[in-house]
C-alpha cells in the first residue's frame, strides 16, 4: 500500500491525513443502486470550491481501489456539475459559499465531506480536531436521506453521530 | 515340595489376568482421555480464531483511518474473556497499533515478535481484510484451558475406569480366594484319605494281633484241657491196669476178682463219661432224644446224688405237679444234673443243703418249658466267677481237680436241646443254676426198662464186621464171638463189597469213619445190592451222621459195652 494509513509515530501534516482519510470514506458507504457506477467504472471523487490538498489528495485517490474500481478525483470551482460525483469535499472560500454548495448537492446521491478548520456547515462527513488528532462527526440521517448507508464500523470511529430516525 | 511346586502356579495364573485386565482399562480410560484432550484443543483453536476473527473485522475501520484508540477499545471488549492472555493488533507495516497483554505476556511491537511468554497457550493470527485487502493483522494467544477444569471434567472418566477396575480386581481376587479354598479342600480330602488308609493299615494290624491273641488263648485253653483230661484220664488207667494186673494172678478168689472187674467198667465208664462231656463241649455229641418226665428223672437220681455228694450233704427234691415232658438225652440230662450238682458240693465244702426243684415257666425265648433248679447254700461267686462260669476250660478248681467243661457241657447240652442256663449267684449267699427245657409236643413218658447186664438176647447169625482199626476191631470180633455170632471181619468198606458178594450174612456190623468208602456209603451200596440185609452202624465221632444222617439205621455209639452191643445186634437181626 503505498498511501499508508496515518502513522502515529511519523507525525504527517493535518492536511496529509485527512488527504490519506478521503478516498477510504468510500470504503464504508454503499450508494443506491441507480446511483453506483457500472462494473469497471471509477467512484468519482470530487472537490468543490477550494482546494487544501493539492497533490496529497491526488496521490491518496491514484492508490485507492474499492471492489475493484479505482477512484477518479475532479476538481470543480462550484457545485454546477457535481451530479456526476459519488463523493464530495466541499469548501468554499467563504462559511456562505460552503452552505450554498451543499444545498445545490442536497437532492443528490452524494457522500459530502467539510472540515471543521474553514467553518461551522457541517457536510455528512465533518473533520474535526480532538486531543490533537484528526477526528470526524458523521452525519448518519442526512445520509440515509439520500440513500446513502454508512458502515457501523466508520460510525464506531466518529467522534459523534447525527442518527437518522428508524 | 509340594507346596513349592505350587507357589508359582499360584501367583502366575489369576493375578497376572487381573493386572493385565486392570492396565487395559487404565490404557483405554488415558485413551479417550488423550482423544478428547486432543478434540477439545483443536475446539478451542477453532473458538480462538473465531474470537481473532471477529476482533479483525471491526478493527478494519480503526486500522484504515489509524484510529488506535478505537482498536484499543475493539480490543478491550474481548479482555472479558479471562482465558485471552495476549492481544495485539498490527497495522499494513506490521507495528502494533492496540494490544493488551495479561500478567506480563505483552504483544511484540512488531508483527514478526518475538512473542514472549506464548509457552502452552493457543495462538491464532489472521489477517485484517479491507475490501479484499489484507490492511493489518490481528494475533491472539489463549490459555489453555486450566489443569483443574480439565480434570474435573476427565474425573468421572477416571471414576468409571477405577469402578471398573476395582470390580475386576475383587472378581479375580474373589476368584483366587475361592481356588485356594477349593486347594485346600482337596489337600484336606487327601489328608483324610491318607488318615482313612492308617487307620486300615490299623485295623488289619490290630485283627492279626487279635488273631494271634486268639490262639495264643486256644493253646493255653488246649493245655489246660490235655492237662485236665491228661489227669483224669491217667487216674482212670491207673485204676484199670492195677485192677488188669491184679486178675492176672493166678491165686485170686472169685470174690476179689470180681471186685476187680467191676472197677476197671466203673473206671472205663467214668473215661466214656469223660470223653462224652468233651463231645457236648464240641456240640458233636450225638443226642439220643427221648421223651421224658423229668419228674420221674429227678426221683430216679436222688439214690445216686446221695452217694456221689457224700454223707455232709443232704439232697431235697422240690417238684411241681403237672410239669409237661421233654424231649432230651437222657444220659446227658443226668449228666448236666450230675454236673451242676457235683459244683455245688465243691462250693459247700463244710456241708450243706442241695435242693432240686422243677417247676412250669413261660420264657419269652423259649416259650413254654420245664424250669429245673439246683440250689445250694454254699459260698457263691463274684460277679467276675459268674461272667466266666459257663465258659469252657474255665474252672476255679486247683489243676487236676476238674477239667472245666463241667458247666459248659450243661450249656451245650441245654442250648442243643432248644434250652438254655441261667445263673443266679451272690458271695457267700449261695448259687441257683436254672436248666431250661422246653416241653414236648409228645405226651406222656416211656420209662426205658433197664434189664439186669446177665440178660444177654440169645439169638445169633452171620455177622459181617467192617473196622479199619485193629485193636478194635479184634476187641469187637472177640465180643461178637463171646455172644454167640459167626463173624467175618473186613478192614475196609471195599474188602467188605467183596466179602458180601461172595457169602451170605444175616446182618452187617460197619464202622463210620473209615478211609476209602465210609460206612454210610457202604450201608447205600449195600441197600441197592442186598435191600434185606440190616447195617448197624458204630462212630465216636458223628460229624457225618449229623451232616447225612443214618437213613434209619441204627447207630451204636463208641465207646459201647457188651450189653449195648447185644441189644442193638438182637434188634437189627431178621426175626
Amino acid at each position: 500500500m503505498a498511501s499508508a494509513p496515518a502513522s502515529l509515530r511519523a507525525q504527517p501534516t493535518e492536511q496529509a491525513v485527512k488527504a490519506a482519510f478521503i478516498p477510504k470514506f468510500a470504503r464504508y458507504v454503499e450508494w443506491p443502486a441507480a446511483a453506483m457506477p457500472g462494473p469497471r467504472q471509477p467512484l468519482v471523487l470530487c472537490v468543490i470550491g477550494r482546494d487544501p490538498f493539492g497533490q496529497l489528495l491526488d496521490r491518496a485517490a491514484s492508490s485507492e481501489t474499492i471492489g475493484g474500481r479505482s477512484v477518479t478525483l475532479r476538481r470543480l470551482p462550484s457545485a454546477d456539475g457535481g451530479e456526476g460525483c459519488h463523493f464530495a469535499f466541499v469548501q468554499g472560500a467563504t462559511g456562505a459559499d460552503t452552505t450554498r454548495y451543499l444545498l445545490a448537492l442536497r437532492n443528490q446521491p452524494i457522500l459530502t465531506i467539510t472540515d471543521g478548520r474553514a467553518g461551522p456547515q457541517r457536510g455528512m462527513i465533518h473533520f474535526t480536531i480532538s486531543s490533537g488528532r484528526v477526528r470526524f462527526f458523521i452525519d448518519e440521517a442526512t445520509a440515509a436521506q439520500r440513500g446513502l448507508v454508512i458502515s457501523s464500523r466508520l460510525l464506531a470511529l466518529a467522534l459523534g453521530v447525527r442518527q437518522r430516525r428508524s | 515340595m509340594k507346596l513349592l511346586a505350587r507357589l508359582p502356579e499360584r501367583w502366575s495364573n489369576a493375578p497376572l489376568a487381573i493386572v493385565g485386565a486392570v492396565a487395559l482399562l487404565l490404557l483405554a480410560g488415558i485413551g479417550v482421555i488423550i482423544q478428547n484432550e486432543a478434540a477439545y484443543r483443536e475446539l478451542q483453536a477453532q473458538q480462538i480464531r473465531v474470537q481473532a476473527e471477529i476482533l479483525s473485522a471491526s478493527v478494519t475501520a480503526a486500522l484504515d483511518f489509524g484510529d488506535s484508540a478505537a482498536a484499543q477499545e475493539a480490543v478491550d471488549a474481548i479482555r472479558v474473556n479471562r482465558e485471552i492472555r495476549t492481544v495485539g493488533v498490527y497495522s499494513g507495516n506490521n507495528a502494533l497499533v492496540a494490544g493488551y497483554g495479561r500478567d506480563g505476556a505483552a504483544p511484540p511491537q512488531n508483527q514478526r515478535g518475538p512473542y514472549l511468554g506464548v509457552g502452552s497457550a493457543v495462538t491464532s493470527t489472521v489477517p485484517v481484510l479491507s475490501r479484499g485487502e489484507a490492511i493489518g493483522s490481528v494475533y491472539l494467544a489463549a490459555d489453555p484451558e486450566p489443569l483443574s477444569r480439565r480434570l474435573s471434567r476427565y474425573v468421572v472418566i477416571a471414576l468409571m475406569v477405577s469402578l471398573a477396575s476395582l470390580v475386576v480386581a475383587v472378581l479375580g481376587l474373589t476368584q483366587n480366594t475361592l481356588r485356594r479354598v477349593n486347594r485346600q479342600l482337596a489337600e484336606r480330602a487327601d489328608a483324610l484319605a491318607r488318615m482313612n488308609e492308617e487307620l486300615k493299615v490299623q485295623v488289619s494290624e490290630r485283627t492279626k494281633a487279635e488273631d494271634q491273641l486268639r490262639q495264643a488263648h486256644k493253646m493255653q485253653a488246649l493245655g489246660q484241657l490235655t492237662g485236665g483230661i491228661a489227669h483224669d484220664f491217667n487216674n482212670l488207667l491207673t485204676v484199670i491196669q492195677g485192677s488188669a494186673d491184679m486178675l492176672r494172678r493166678p491165686e485170686l478168689k472169685d470174690d476179689k476178682r470180681l471186685r476187680f472187674a467191676e472197677a476197671i467198667v466203673q473206671a472205663s465208664s467214668r473215661a466214656a463219661a469223660l470223653t462224652g462231656q468233651l463231645l457236648a463241649f464240641a456240640r458233636r455229641q450225638p443226642l439220643r432224644p427221648e421223651v421224658i418226665d423229668v419228674n420221674a428223672l429227678v426221683e430216679g437220681m436222688t439214690d445216686l446224688l446221695d452217694r456221689t455228694l457224700g454223707e455232709r450233704i443232704s439232697v431235697r427234691t422240690d417238684l411241681a405237679d403237672g410239669v409237661c415232658t421233654v424231649e432230651a438225652d437222657r444220659a446227658q440230662l443226668e449228666s448236666a444234673i450230675l454236673n451242676i450238682a457235683v459244683n455245688a458240693r465243691d462250693a459247700m465244702p463244710e456241708g450243706g443243703i442241695l435242693t432240686i426243684s422243677t417247676s412250669s415257666h413261660l420264657d419269652p425265648e423259649i416259650g413254654l418249658c420245664v424250669a429245673i433248679a439246683i440250689t445250694d447254700n454254699g459260698s457263691g461267686m463274684d460277679d467276675d466267677t459268674l461272667a466266666r462260669a459257663i465258659e469252657p476250660f474255665f474252672t476255679t478248681k486247683a489243676t487236676g481237680k476238674g477239667t472245666g467243661l463241667g458247666l459248659s457241657q450243661v450249656y451245650g447240652f441245654a442250648t442243643q436241646s432248644g434250652g438254655d442256663v441261667r445263673i443266679e449267684s451272690a458271695v457267700g449267699d449261695g448259687t441257683r443254676v436254672f436248666l431250661l427245657l422246653p416241653c414236648s409236643a409228645l405226651s406222656g413218658g416211656i420209662e426205658p426198662s433197664r434189664g439186669s447186664a446177665l440178660e444177654l438176647p440169645k439169638r445169633t447169625g452171620r455177622i459181617l464186621l467192617v473196622e479199619d482199626n485193629e485193636e478194635v476191631g479184634e476187641f469187637a470180633e472177640n465180643l461178637l464171638v463171646e455172644l454167640g455170632h459167626q463173624v467175618a471181619r473186613a478192614k475196609s468198606g471195599e474188602e467188605a463189597l467183596r466179602l458180601a458178594e461172595a457169602d451170605r450174612f444175616d446182618m452187617v456190623f460197619s464202622d463210620v469213619v473209615m478211609p476209602g468208602i465210609s460206612g454210610l456209603q457202604l450201608a447205600e451200596r449195600l441197600s441197592e445190592t442186598q435191600p434185606d440185609l440190616p447195617v448197624v452202624l458204630t462212630t465216636g465221632y458223628s460229624d457225618e451222621i449229623n451232616k447225612s444222617g443214618t437213613g434209619g439205621r441204627t447207630v451204636v455209639l463208641k465207646p459201647y459195652g457188651l450189653e449195648t452191643l447185644a441189644a442193638a445186634i438182637d434188634q437189627a437181626l431178621p426175626k
